[in-house]
């Protein structure tokens, strides 16, 4: 079974994105998961490899605003597009209101599913800050937690819907 | 009481750890990287079974961009490992057994190299018929794994006479029970980092619950003094049991000082899924009788575990199940026999719960079907026969006795959940295809690794130049809390604020030999460690702060920032940076000792249980057969809580593991091959099958005088929950499961409206 697409043959373009609101100019294989790109070629970490096919939202990022699967992600495909990681949702001086509450919550353990969770939270409240159960479990769905069993997620997810509504 | 953030007060804390988790901060090992680094690929075998004729690497050595392709001939050392007995080999030289066995490791300028590499390497195999099940690797005529046969490891235990004692039994019932080759599924997949160090040593950057004894391991197949290694290991995304044995690590080794280059490894999914271990797929049949009474005269237990090729933990997770499959009950003869078979399936291994998962489950379904043959209710059915505060363990060995098992079950009798079991269920807002029902399970797991296997335990409190106090511990933080509860147990111990003292863990350059964090042991160790090491410790600081200040030790005490004067401790005197420049000695407590064990010649017998009661309400679709649960208690009596959002995620996120075990998750091998490769088709629960109603009752009182303290409570939350949910689909549709996971297609039911259509049709 192959791992990875090679890229030998298939020549490299350029990619000119903005990753976490900074320009980004690459030359990738156009066919590059996004996944590799964000972890090999520009070290953000953050971003975590584990299924690479769209199953358990390790890898999720913002594209323009919306979550997707880096690992299913084609550098072509990012081309003038924002990509947004998990290492660009915090303020440089403030953690984000999602982030915040996962302390608060205890919404992790050994953390490898967190940045995808919190960027599938921070997608889900773009939309709406008043989302209904049946909205967080279905924007959550796709991200798997193998430590938590999910109750320490939920309660994160409560935890910041609340204070958006008190007006953090 | 309900476990939960508010009922904890200022005792719930950010874990230390936590920061760097929520804003992807953390460079996990699998996240590093080193400049000049070459990517490491291993070559599995296809087959489960074939003999090896010829291995022919001259194409992939000659490949631009390839550093290395090594078989067996170039390990300098043993070619082979195992924690318990040495036998799975490292590249595989005259036989592979199954499809995870490696046969060569390559190191290229890529990735894709190396994967091009691999493809290039000739193996010549001469195939081999396959034992797939262990049933039949027993027969005669089965094809052989090893010279010693198919069996890894047989073993019994024997009190009275069962056989004879059936005749007098008013009801028996007699079940096999079937359980899951379950997959550990942790997010992060193996992988690391190995660094050849300038003065000669090797850095290994690669998860594993213990790193000393990979440390052990690498050196008898590197050929290389263990001083010579450096096992960094932690922070690690996930293990359960999985990573405690060696994985990738001597691949990554190997390449590295053949090199002279770091190496990188990094597991996909699908190498992950067949090269590494799973829970001990197990048939379990019991016969086990009673009196009119209801009091259990005999209990006979057999059971046969698919232990795949090699030993690993085999032997061990199989004496584990034949003390569980006994369990928390007084019998008046038992008769418990088991073989642990090798076949050409995948590994199996540790895995949280420790055979005790398969144990439980077909035992408390033993009860729950006696119970009913009785009338009896299943609760008092299991009090009439329950251990009582000072009977001995299940091998009839000495115990440290609590009143655990009493104490669970009355808080399980108290709960909602278990009162309104009877008046609860299908109302008439519920379509008539849901039906409800409720079941609860009662759990006895054994802690440490048991009398007989070497069970070290320790650590050392040191105060270090730049006024830190240095906490070190050979343990692993793999997301369950350990770092968060050892600064708990510091602030609390001490009087310490968090910034005083530093947690060092998961480097065997600097740790002591604290044992493997496994076997639900490692906050119960901290703990003794801790008790050990307090009163010298603070002996030790305080002797060297009274000799500063020129009073008596006596009226000092350690506080936050320093040390503080005993009449008013909120003056700080001296704080520990001044008392470090001060000291002219090191300031250094380290304590060794074991985990206790019986007194007994029983291997694998415990000495320290946790109890626990599980209750759950279940739906089930009678149209899909589907089965929600809606609804779960967990009372757990496990000592003092060490660290509430700790205990709070280990009982949550063990019983997360067993509803996939119950209702979804199957390795599914045909043929020694795996057929779920990826997590599209091996289905752990995600947070739709997760939102039901959840409460943690924690018991926390020991018996005065217990020396014990806090017991683990990392496994137990994995295992009630599947007998639970068997018991409560029963009370819901009246059909009763034998087999995990649930199959939905036994539950459905053709609706009494579509039936009559069909017969009127
Ligand atoms: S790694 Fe992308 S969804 Fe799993
Ligand atoms: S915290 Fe480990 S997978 Fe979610």
């Amino acid at each position: 079974m192959s791992e990875r697409t090679p890229a030998e043959g298939i020549r490299a373009v350029g990619l000119s994105c903005t990753v976490n609101g900074v320009p980004a100019e690459l030359d990738v294989a156009p066919n590059k998961r996004l996944l590799h790109i964000l972890r090999d070629d520009l070290d953000l970490t953050g971003t975590k490899r584990s299924c690479e096919i769209g199953r358990c939202g390790a890898c999720m990022v913002l594209v323009d605003g919306k979550p997707v699967n880096s690992c299913l992600t084609m550098a072509y495909q990012c081309d003038g597009r924002s990509v947004t990681t998990i290492e660009g949702i915090a303020d440089a001086d403030r953690l984000d209101p999602i982030q915040q509450a996962f302390l608060e919550e205890g919404g992790y353990q050994c953390g490898y599913c967190t940045p995808g969770m919190v960027i599938s939270v921070k997608g889900l409240l773009s939309v709406t800050l008043d989302p209904t159960d049946e909205e967080i479990e279905e924007a959550l769905s796709g991200n798997l937690c193998r430590c938590t069993g999910y109750g320490g997620i939920l309660r994160s997810v409560k935890n910041v819907i609340a204070k958006y509504k008190e007006g953090y | 009481m309900g476990l939960n953030r508010s009922a904890s007060g200022e005792r719930w804390r950010v874990r230390p750890d936590g920061p760097a988790k929520v804003t992807g901060a953390l460079a996990y090992l699998t996240d590093m990287k080193a400049s000049g680094m070459l990517h490491g690929r291993v070559l599995r075998s296809p087959h489960p079974f074939a003999r090896i004729i010829d291995i022919d690497t001259t194409k992939a050595a000659a490949l631009p961009g390839v550093h290395a392709v090594l078989t067996y001939k170039d390990v300098p050392g043993l070619n082979a490992y195992g924690i318990a007995v040495q036998d799975q080999p490292v590249l595989c030289e005259d036989y592979v057994r199954y499809v995870g066995d490696a046969v060569a490791t390559v190191a290229a300028d890529t990735p894709e190299l190396a994967e091009r590499a691999l493809s290039l390497i000739e193996v010549e195999y001469e195939v081999l018929p396959i034992v797939d099940d262990p049933e039949t690797a027993l027969e005669e005529g089965a094809p052989q794994l090893h010279p010693h046969g198919n069996v890894l490891h047989r073993a019994g235990y024997k009190a009275g006479e069962a056989d004879s004692a059936f005749a007098t039994c008013a009801h028996i019932i007699e079940e096999t029970y079937t359980t899951p080759r379950q997959m550990h599924t942790y997010m992060e997949t193996e992988g690391g980092l190995f660094v050849p160090e300038k003065d000669g040593r090797l850095t290994v950057y690669a998860p594993t619950q213990h790193g000393l004894m990979d440390r052990l391991q690498l050196s008898r197949i590197l050929a290389k003094p263990q001083q010579e290694i450096r096992v960094v290991s932690s922070p690690i995304g996930g293990s359960f049991g999985g990573k405690d044995e060696l994985n990738i690590q001597p691949y990554g080794a190997l390449l590295a000082l053949y090199t002279k280059r770091p190496v990188r490894i990094h597991n996909s999914r699908w190498e992950s899924v067949r090269a590494g271990l799973k829970r001990h797929p197990m048939r379990i049949a019991m016969k086990t009788g009673v009196s009119e009474e209801g009091r259990l005269l005999a209990h006979q237990v057999r059971i046969v575990a698919d232990t795949g090729p090699y030993a690993t933990l085999g032997a061990e997770v199989l004496n584990f199940a034949v003390e569980h499959v006994i369990g928390p009950y007084r019998y008046a003869n038992l008769d418990v026999d088991s073989v642990s078979v090798h076949t050409n399936n995948g590994m199996s291994g540790e895995f949280r719960g420790f055979g005790g998962n398969q144990a439980i489950f077909a035992l408390e379904g033993q009860m729950d079907r006696l119970a009913e043959r009785l009338g009896m209710d299943p609760w008092q059915f299991r009090r009439l026969n329950m251990r009582q505060q000072h009977d001995p363990g299940p091998f009839g060995h000495p115990i440290a006795q609590t009143n655990g098992a009493e104490q669970v079950w009355a808080a399980l009798e108290e709960s909602s959940l278990c009162a309104e079991r009877d008046t609860s269920g299908d109302t008439a807002t519920t379509p008539p295809w849901i039906k409800t029902g409720t079941g609860a399970a009662f759990v006895m797991h054994g802690a440490g690794l048991g009398f007989g296997i070497p069970d070290p335990a320790g650590g050392r409190l040191q105060l270090a130049a730049d006024g830190k106090i240095e906490v070190l511990f050979g343990y692993e933080e793999f997301g369950q809390g350990l770092i968060a509860t050892l600064e708990l147990m510091m602030i609390e111990e001490f009087g310490l604020s968090a910034d005083d003292f530093r947690i060092m863990i998961g480097d065997t350059d600097i740790v002591p030999d604290s044992g493997s964090s496994t076997a639900s042991r490692a906050t119960s160790m901290m703990w003794k460690s801790l008790q050990r090491m307090r009163d010298p410790f603070r002996q030790h600081i305080l002797a060297t702060a009274a000799k500063r200040l020129e009073c008596e030790a006596k009226q000092l005490i350690m506080g936050s920032g320093g040390i503080r004067s005993k009449q008013q401790p909120d003056k700080l005197l001296l704080s520990y940076l001044e008392l470090a420049a001060f000291s002219d000695e090191p300031v250094v407590v380290e304590t060794n000792f074991i985990f206790p064990a019986p007194d007994t010649k029983r291997v694998g017998a415990h000495l320290l249980y946790t109890y626990a009661a599980v209750a759950v309400q279940v739906e089930v679709n009678t149209l899909t057969g589907r089965v929600r649960v809606i609804d779960q208690f967990h009372a757990v009596a496990a000592g003092p809580v060490m660290n509430p959002q700790g205990y709070l995620g280990q009982i949550e996120g063990g019983s997360s593991m067993a509803l996939g075990y119950t209702l979804t998750e199957k390795a599914v091998m045909e043929q020694g091959q795996y057929m779920t490769k990826n997590l599209d088709t091996y289905l752990i629960p995600t947070i739709a099958e997760s939102t039901g109603r959840f409460e943690v009752v924690p018991i926390e009182d020991l018996p005065e005088g217990d020396e014990h303290g806090p017991r683990g409570v990392g496994e137990i939350g994995s295992v009630g929950l599947a007998p639970a949910i068997a018991e409560a689909v029963y009370q819901a549709v009246g059909k009763r499961i034998t087999k995990l996971p649930i199959d939905p297609k036994e539950l459905q039911e053709i609706p009494s409206f579509m039936g009559k259509a069909v017969r009127n049709g």
